[in-house]
């Protein structure tokens, strides 16, 4: 599924959900799914994206396990400036002095405005804290700040900030945390913080990408007015700091995908609804065994629908959800699995 | 004359002067099951006849000590998150397993009776551990975290009414914390918090007048793993009953480390883990007082806890079989016995006299380290800490720290909330470091860990 995934370059939706293990636990095989992807229990973000241009490999189904040297990412594939840090802590051999360095490039890091120090861009971890946050420049390339209050995290958020600032968003997206283990640091920090280095990786990949999904937003034609919710601190003029989704709004965050879109359109024209919510929660749903394999898996697969209309009048309960299942009967044969349903008529409101 | 390289039991009348036992790998493979743990006596001289302290002779008992990390040698200061086992501890493991594993209470060969004979026995020696009336009163569970739940959803969705109230402390650790949020959710009962007084111990004061008709039970720590404070449960037993409220002590700081007599606490529920007594993890225990176990509808459902079991309902055991589901963590209950026949031939008294002496130096030491806040009280005529310090050093993450001392000294403590986070928050901090110590700490490994957090301050003070 991955495969088949990366191979089409195409994200049409993009869930990140947590799961309780750390990144690296166990070598993760090719044919996992992408929504699958575990990712350590304290990044709780979700995410979800609209179709975004060829061109965006998403950074889940590159990386891959470093357990293997074999495997690990080549050096070349990485930005410069990270090559140049990579090679850097390597030529240090001693522990002591790779701590040194790391202080130092912390020390050297610009200071994170306290106005960004925001839950949207913290970085999940149990015992430091970390702060990223993402912008555009005038040529699209993506700026990075960070701070910490741990003087160690600090120095590796700004190998990070060093490293992938001013580089474009495919760039950065090809980044796998295998080069973690090229710094030589595994050795030098626990495991516990060398997740949360990956967490800070991902974290800055995550808005790289939305910062592209936001600009595509901005300029392509989209329906996106007829998009029953609002999205939260959307700001279509790049450059300028964008808010990842919180988990707990991210169901009225979430801008329709195609068949969320055509949902909205049937029962518009046919039930001339006083109030329609259309509601894609498939993310929830991401683990089923059912929506793994559904064909025209663009992952919309579960629905909550809210619909208010006088079309419901005298009906029964069964007869009202009838209704709604008859006309997105399409729907249903093409991958749609579950609506929860909530039909009510305008008195009943 | 030299110390025998294995102790018998039959031996342990031997005169004072026999030096202790310095081969803790000799391998008995006995059936003997009266079989006692290898010991130490009590008045040990070395060849130089010089006292040598508890921890010292103690280090002897526990291999693990005794290894290097990241180019240093080991100091292992982190026993309240879990204690290191002793070689006895892990035989009788072992030899549960290699010579007489067996599925417990019900089977009739001899291998199954054998098992449940060391089973039932090492409840007896739990009970007997902490003075308990009747072996029956201890409930053996995973560990602390689930027998307060088993209180929780057992006597909590039982006994609690909306309006009642739970007493709680703001230092409780979260496995006593969290049961309280959500049975008090599922049934109306309202959580109260006892904060702290200026010597940033829980306000016992405060507690004292919480305590009204409308409690129904008093759910506090005996030693708190944060604080190093401890609470009067004595007394604090004595104002709840009057009110007919239950008290539950969490005993996890101090039943490894002090004598805990739950008849003279009379406290109605107690639990500590297995894990932190030098037993293995897996195992833990309830004690209830008999009358309230067996009022208690069971916790979990399924084999051993049923009397007889039909298609549309079935009749539960008696405690505390009632409240033991499934085939038990048998050879970690045998495991755990071994741990407390170990702590009892040392002598709790003996164990706890050395720790607030150790205790006392550790506070003292670390005190003097410039810029270094410990949380907590101060030891004095009437305060006796426990031997463990959390700490902050101003401007210096404790993650930070603790990363250091690992990698250039070899120091192990914990970073983090240590489960506290209500107390960190009140204490307006994110997270401290703590160093915990336990019997077979020494000196000198309180001696090493300043040295140490005093390079690790000034690298980082280096780099400001």
């Amino acid at each position: 599924m991955a495969a088949s995934m990366s191979s089409s370059c195409c994200l049409s939706s993009l869930r990140l959900i947590p799961f309780n293990r750390t990144f690296f636990s166990s070598v993760n095989p090719p044919s996992k799914n992408l929504i699958l992807r575990p990712i350590p229990s304290f990044l709780r973000t979700i995410v979800t994206f609209q179709k975004i241009p060829t061109g965006i490999i998403s950074p889940l189904s590159a990386s891959s396990s470093p357990s293997s040297s074999l495997d690990l990412q080549p050096i070349e594939e990485l930005p410069p400036k990270l090559q140049e840090i990579v090679k850097l802590f390597q030529s240090v051999q001693e522990p002591k002095a790779k701590y040194e360095q790391l202080l130092f490039y912390g020390k050297n890091l610009k200071p994170l405005d306290s106005r960004f120090k925001t839950r949207e861009n913290k970085v999940e971890g149990c015992v430091s804290q970390v702060w990223v946050r993402a912008f555009f420049d005038e040529e699209r390339n993506v700026v990075y700040e960070a701070d910490s209050d741990s003087v160690l995290t600090k120095g590796l958020a700004a190998l990070l900030v060093n490293g992938l600032s001013g580089r474009p968003v495919t760039e950065i997206l090809r980044v796998t945390p295998d080069f973690a283990v090229l710094l030589g640091l595994q050795q030098s920090l626990t495991p516990s913080r060398n997740n949360g280095f990956l967490n800070m990786l991902k974290l800055m990949q995550k808005k790289a990408l939305s910062l592209e999904v936001k600009a595509e937003e901005g300029t392509s034609e989209s329906t996106m007015e007829e998009a029953s919710v609002v999205e939260v601190g959307l700001d279509s003029e790049p450059p300028s700091v964008v808010e990842v989704e919180e988990s707990e709004s991210v169901s009225k965050i979430v801008a329709l995908g195609s068949r969320g879109m055509r949902i909205r359109e049937k029962l518009e024209k046919e039930l001339n609804p006083v109030e329609l919510e259309v509601e894609d929660v498939s993310y929830q749903h991401a683990g089923h065994a059912a929506v793994r394999g559904s064909a025209g898996a663009d992952g919309e697969t579960h629905f909550n629908l809210r619909v208010v209309s006088d079309a419901f009048q005298g009906k029964s309960l069964v007869k009202r959800h009838r209704m709604v299942y008859d006309l997105l009967q399409e729907e249903l044969q093409s991958g749609l699995h579950a609506l929860s349903i909530v039909a009510k008529t305008p008195a009943e409101v | 004359m030299e110390g025998v390289a294995m102790k018998l039991p039959s031996f342990k009348s031997l005169a004072p002067t026999a030096i202790s036992v310095a081969s803790t790998f000799s391998i008995r493979r006995s059936f003997s099951f009266a079989r006692r743990s290898s010991s130490l006596s009590a008045a040990t001289i070395t060849a130089d006849s010089e006292p040598v302290s508890l921890g010292h002779r103690a280090r002897k008992d526990f291999r693990i000590l005794h290894q290097e990390v990241n180019g240093s040698k080991l100091v292992y200061l982190d026993s309240a998150a879990t204690s290191q086992k002793p070689a006895a501890v892990l035989e009788a493991l072992q030899t549960y397993y290699e010579f007489y594993n067996s599925n417990v209470h019900r089977g009739i060969h001899y291998l199954s009776a054998k098992a449940t004979d060391e089973f039932e026995l090492a409840r007896k020696k739990v009970a007997r551990f902490i003075n308990a009336s009747d072996s029956r009163e201890i409930v053996f569970t995973r560990n602390a975290t689930e027998a307060i739940n088993l209180v929780a959803y057992s006597w909590g969705l039982s006994n609690l009414k909306p309006g009642d109230e739970v007493i709680l402390t703001v230092a409780e650790h979260h496995s006593c914390i969290v049961p309280w949020q959500i049975v008090s959710q599922k049934t109306g009962a309202v959580l109260k918090f006892v904060t702290l007084n200026e010597d940033e111990t829980p306000d016992i004061d405060m507690l004292r007048e919480m305590i009204s008709e409308k409690t129904k039970l008093v759910a506090v720590h005996h030693v708190s793993n944060v604080l190093a404070s401890s609470l009067p449960i004595e007394e604090i037993v004595v104002w709840a009953h009057e009110v007919g409220a239950k008290v539950l002590v969490d005993a996890c700081q101090s039943v490894p480390h002090m004598v805990v007599d739950v008849q003279k606490l009379n406290a109605d529920f107690l639990v500590a883990s297995s894990h932190k007594m030098c037993g293995p993890t897996g195992i833990g225990f309830l004690y209830g007082k008999s009358d309230l176990l067996l009022a208690m509808p069971p916790f979990l459902g399924g084999g051993e806890m049923i009397s007889d079991v039909f298609l549309d309902h079935s009749t539960y055991a008696e405690p505390p079989s009632r409240f033991e589901a499934g085939t038990p963590a048998i050879g970690e209950a045998i495991a755990l016995g071994a741990a407390c026949d170990y702590l009892s031939d040392i002598g709790m008294p003996k164990i706890h006299e050395y720790e607030v002496e150790l205790a006392k130096y550790l506070y003292e030491t670390l005190a003097s380290v410039p810029d270094v806040r410990i949380y907590g009280p101060r030891p004095s005529e009437s305060v006796q800490r426990a031997a463990l310090c959390s700490f902050n050093v101003e401007g210096l993450h404790p993650t930070d720290l603790a990363t250091f001392l690992d990698q250039q000294h070899g120091v192990a403590i914990r970073s983090g909330h240590h489960c506290a986070q209500p107390l960190h928050r009140y204490l307006g901090v994110n997270a401290s470091a703590r160093a915990s110590l336990y019997f077979y700490n020494t000196k000198e490994d309180v001696d090493s860990f300043i040295v140490a957090l005093a390079d690790t301050v000034s690298f980082f003070n280096s780099f400001k």
